[in-house]
């Protein structure tokens, strides 16, 4: 298939996988509470309700800043499986996550604007680690597009197992599971109500859906990237790391944004930055 | 082509002597317009005279040499720094100066300075070419801009009164020293352009003579005659060779070992003059003088001096200690200055960090010297100058109008000034988004950095990450700021309307280009900076990193529809703004909300500034630190390797 | 069934409620009721609500809040008065510093009664809310 072919087929089927990714988490934590928890399609009831609601537009920019919030993630996705320079992601993926802060911080809400300088907190204790652990993938393969990186001989996850810890700590992050999920989360009556989505309704809310859809399937694929070698390994190793992060997401309570970014970078640092280190004394 | 170069210098020093002698406001306006477009199509003239081939060297016409004319104008200078800083009480000032032109004194009428080449006086290679159009074409539109901005600036600061003759005598004169700095291939006739770069610096920091900024203006020179002693030294150690002060021959490939002392005092003048930590402390202090000072010394063209330098020099700083380690202070100083900007509440230090920080990716990129890296390097010299010009003039402008810096009273802007919003977004989109040209910059980098072997490849990537991550948190804040909207009253849409014709016109001929440079991406790639970098490392024909043109037209394409959808719909209904949650208490469009007890409260909304996790000033000093000590120990690493 | 009727959200507001009703109505999220199986989510945002849950009478003080939350939930929206003080006012009726039932301020669709209302009232209320909704959603569509 060509490269487009693969980069739309991520656009059309990545959000049926992250909805049904999110009704498993919902069942799960469900679950892990005691309770039933809804039905596995609830999601898609969810986005499909919200859609078919009025908006209340608080101001005209919301709007199209988070069509591209959600075009962009969704790029960023059909980049990376279509063949893109996997370090250019990178930036498409800050991009993305940029629009959605600057969507929530131009409603002048103290809630939607905490939300939003929070989500910045978040992208900057995040994207270090993604642009180290890109350029680790490259360096350690010598490949630089991701069915490249799947189709080398490199034992990815053998070689970068600081760098594998390190992704499931900043995952915690970007996942938006408790104890980082200081700028939004799925939870209701949190201290800053509901952060960045405040202030969104109707379909503005489904388009930050589908986006968070859009970004799980893609961090789904940044682990393939790690067990390169098998992809059913991969996904089950996708699967495991998301059950680890419902339990933790069930198990503790918001932290405190100064201990996130102080955790994140220190984990980055070390972690991260060792392994990588390691890779160029050691290396090729 | 001599021709065009003297014409380049004369034309603009020319200028400047008629302009101190006219005191009617409309007739220097006149003047300074008809000069500005001249120079500007003096510039494009000579690019294309130039032809975008191989590299040219050519002498004076009628095969003069400067002489002893150079050593008169540095007698000169001189003595304008001893008298100057006498008056002010400063010391060092004059010590350096003096001992510069000690050595000039010394070389020249010592006759240990041989005669130059007279017909390789002058270098015109494409780097050249790119210097000559950024200076060219953005100089005079921060001319332009300063025509309107001036008249505003002196209703708010009357002491300054009179003397805007000498305003515009220095931006022209500092035009004209510019171009003869990077068309200069004998490193003497070099310097002195250098010097006079660094006196129109220290006029025009201390332009409005206040105390405070006097004493800046006494760090900034201080700190670029360092590095112009540094420069003479360099020049003593090479006087003896033969073609020792041709600048193209010296750089041609990696150094001799015995030049290696030569080359890193001449770096240290690079890093003095675009000012890498330790020396950075300058370029904030100058941020209490005029914007337009500010946007044409202090972003697009006087420290692009400092990184031409080093860029010249990257060929033979490539591969050796010297070069890891001039990396390594540029980087560090990319990496805490983008630390430093995000506990900045300042608009205009901001930008002056940021500036430093993508000087500073610069000096990285030129340390390490391979093509790729030089690639890099010049592309950011090209939109860092274009970009940072124009946000430089709009919060000039800003400032002007609102009467501050704070980036906190930037909210609802796109409500209050929507043109003036549209031209900040574009600049600052310039600086961090992509595909604009910084990011894929920044994108080239870290796969060039990849191939750099051991500690140093792995602490730049890390240097990279965390320094990228922090630049987006800094612009993000002010692009935050700028979108959000209330309701206005209609005395405040009046208050655009006060923005002179000079701005707009100057501020939105640069917003033109922060777009056309990066749609032209590919083409200024494949015509002009990756021949160069090729030539300047003789290395065999590649290709560069670069992006299918069709994903840069259609992501350039929605980074700009959107913003432009969003400013063209804000004049529809059907929004409300004062719908926002504030906890089921009404508020209304002016941020006043209900709050307890009948009463009323406004809603304050704050960036964040890190406080508790980063210590501006404590990673400042660090930084000078740092970067002291790695400087101090290249200087002393070349003497070593010399012997 | 529509998707309304799958994906009810909910807004809690106390009104001037001791908290009994108010204990019934999260009594309903906790194992023992789990109404998260019929898709049921507590925001506590009006934007993203669909349903307005309100306990407890309407006094001077809130007078503004219910009516603004009311406002600013988007179309289509029920509001369920749960208890006997936000259906009448309860016993505090005859207050001087309470106005009456939720219906004083915002249009009610369901009553749910009780002192405190149990928590099968209160899905039994949810439902009829639903219905309602479905109701608004048809005649506006």
């Amino acid at each position: 298939m060509s490269p487009l072919g693969y980069g739309l087929l991520f656009v059309a089927v990545a959000p049926l996988l992250g909805g049904l990714l999110a009704g498993v988490d919902r069942i799960v934590s469900a679950r892990m509470q005691g309770r039933v928890g809804p039905p596995l399609l609830q999601p898609f009831y969810d986005v499909g309700k919200l859609f078919e609601k009025d908006v209340r537009q608080v101001n005209p920019v919301v709007e199209p800043l988070l069509l591209g919030h959600l075009a962009f993630m969704a790029a960023s996705g059909a980049l990376v499986l279509g063949g893109t320079d996997l370090i250019f992601t990178a930036f498409v993926f800050a991009l993305a996550a940029l629009f959605l802060v600057l969507a929530a911080g131009s409603v002048n809400s103290p809630y939607s604007f905490a939300g939003a300088e929070r989500e910045l907190v978040v992208l900057l204790a995040s994207e270090p680690f993604f642009i180290l652990m890109l350029a680790a993938v490259c360096k350690v393969t010598g490949e630089s597009t991701f069915g490249a990186v799947l189709a080398s001989p490199v034992l990815v996850a053998l070689q970068l197992p600081g760098v594998l810890l390190a992704f499931l700590f900043v995952a915690t992050i970007k996942l938006r599971k408790s104890p980082f999920d200081i700028s939004t989360s799925h939870h209701p009556h949190q201290e800053l109500v509901n952060g960045l989505t405040s202030d969104m309704s109707g379909r503005l809310l489904g388009y930050v859906e589908l986006a968070h859809w859009y970004e799980s399937a893609l961090l789904c694929a940044f682990v393939l990237l790690f067990f390169n070698w098998s992809v059913p390994l991969g996904l089950l190793a996708f699967a495991i790391a998301y059950g680890l992060e419902i339990l933790v997401d069930n198990s503790t309570s918001r932290a405190k944004w100064q201990l996130v970014l102080r955790s994140s970078w220190a984990v980055t640092f070390l972690f991260t930055g060792g392994n990588v280190l390691a890779l160029f004394l050691v290396g090729r | 082509m001599s021709a065009l170069v003297v014409f380049l210098v004369a034309f603009p020093l020319a200028v400047s002597g008629v302009l101190l002698a006219v005191t009617k406001g409309t007739l220097r306006n006149a003047i300074v317009v008809v000069a500005c477009v001249v120079v500007a199509a003096a510039s494009l003239v000579t690019v294309v005279a130039f032809g975008n081939g191989e590299a040219i060297f050519f002498g004076l016409p009628g095969g003069l040499t400067p002489g002893h004319a150079i050593l008169v104008v540095e007698v000169a200078i001189a003595m304008f720094v001893v008298v100057v800083s006498l008056q002010n009480g400063r010391v060092v000032a004059p010590v350096m100066a003096l001992a510069q032109l000690g050595i000039a004194l010394y070389l020249d009428l010592g006759g240990h300075l041989q005669e130059p080449d007279p017909q390789r006086l002058f270098w015109f290679d494409r780097l050249t070419m790119v210097m000559v159009l950024v200076i060219g074409v953005v100089g005079p539109l921060i001319c332009i801009h300063a025509l309107g901005y001036m008249r505003d600036y002196q209703r708010s600061n009357p002491q300054i009164g009179g003397r805007r003759t000498s305003f515009f005598f220095l931006l022209f004169l500092f035009l004209a020293s510019m171009f003869g700095l990077v068309v200069s291939n004998d490193l003497q006739l070099l310097l002195v352009f250098w010097e006079i770069t660094t006196l129109c610096s220290f006029l025009l920091i201390g332009y409005t003579r206040t105390k405070e900024t006097v004493s800046y203006a006494f760090d900034a020179l201080n700190m670029n005659l360092l590095g112009g002693l540094g420069f003479s030294v360099a020049i003593l150690l090479l006087a003896g060779r033969p073609d020792g002060l041709d600048l193209a021959r010296l750089t041609a490939g990696p150094a001799a070992a015995t030049l290696l002392p030569a080359i890193a005092l001449l770096s240290l003048a690079g890093i003095t003059k675009s000012a890498q930590m330790p020396f950075s402390s300058w370029l904030l202090g100058a941020m209490y003088a005029p914007s337009p000072t500010s946007a044409l010394l202090h972003s697009s063209t006087m420290v692009k001096a400092g990184v031409f330098l080093l860029l010249r020099l990257s060929p033979a700083m490539a591969g050796s200690a010297v070069g890891t380690m001039v990396a390594f202070v540029g980087l560090l100083t990319f990496l805490f200055a983008s630390l430093v900007a995000v506990t900045e509440q300042n608009t205009k230090k901001v930008l002056a960090y940021s500036t430093i920080g993508s000087l500073g990716l610069i000096v990285g990129c030129a340390g390490i010297g391979t093509p790729e890296l030089v690639w890099v390097g010049v592309m950011i010299v090209i939109f860092h100058a274009v970009a940072k010009a124009l946000l430089f003039l709009v919060v000039g402008t800003l400032e002007n109008r609102l009467y501050t810096k704070d980036m906190e009273n930037f909210d609802t802007l796109l409500s209050r000034m929507p043109r003036v919003s549209a031209l900040a977004l574009t600049g600052i989109a310039g600086m961090f988004i992509a595909p604009f040209g910084i990011v894929v910059a920044k994108w080239t980098a870290i796969r060039a950095f990849l191939e750099v072997p051991g500690f140093a490849g792995a602490a730049f990537l890390v240097i990279m990450a965390f320094g990228s991550s922090l630049t987006i948190f800094y612009w993000g804040k002010l692009l935050i700021k700028i979108l959000s909207m209330r309701g206005i009253e209609p005395y405040e849409r009046s208050v655009e309307d006060r923005v002179t014709r000079y701005e707009w016109f100057s501020e939105a001929a640069l917003a033109v280009g922060v777009i056309g440079v990066a749609a032209g991406l590919g083409l200024i790639s494949d015509h002009v900076v990756g021949p160069y970098a090729l030539e300047a490392f003789s290395a065999a024909p590649r290709v560069f990193l670069h992006l299918d043109p069709a994903v840069v037209v259609v992501m350039l394409v929605a980074v700009l529809f959107l913003p432009a959808l969003a400013i063209w719909t804000s004049r529809g209904s059907g929004y409300d703004l004062a719908d926002f949650y504030t906890s089921g208490r009404t508020a209304n469009a002016g941020h006043l909300m209900g709050a307890a007890l009948g009463g009323t409260r406004t809603v304050t909304l704050r960036n964040y500034y890190l406080e508790g996790v980063v210590n501006g000033v404590l990673v400042f000093r660090a930084g000078t630190l740092v970067c002291g000590v790695i400087l101090a120990a290249t200087i002393l690493v070349a003497l070593a390797a010399s012997r | 069934m529509s998707l309304f009727a799958r994906s009810p959200w909910i807004l809690h507001y106390d009104g001037s409620s001791c908290n009994g009703c108010d204990i019934e109505v999260l009594a309903c999220l906790t194992p023992l009721y789990d109404v998260e199986r019929f898709g049921v989510v507590n925001t506590g945002n009006p934007k993203h609500a669909d349903i307005l849950l309100v306990t407890g009478g309407v006094n001077e003080r809130n007078v503004e809040v219910i009516a603004t939350l009311y406002r600013q939930m988007p179309d289509p929206k029920v509001v369920v008065a749960v208890g006997a003080c936000a259906c009448s006012g309860g016993i505090f009726a005859r207050a001087y510093n309470i106005a009456g039932g939720i219906d004083t301020v915002v249009p009610v669709d369901v009553y749910v009664p009780g002192c405190a209302a149990r928590p099968e009232s209160i899905i039994d209320g949810v439902v009829s809310g639903i219905a309602a909704l479905e109701h608004k959603r048809r005649r506006t569509a």
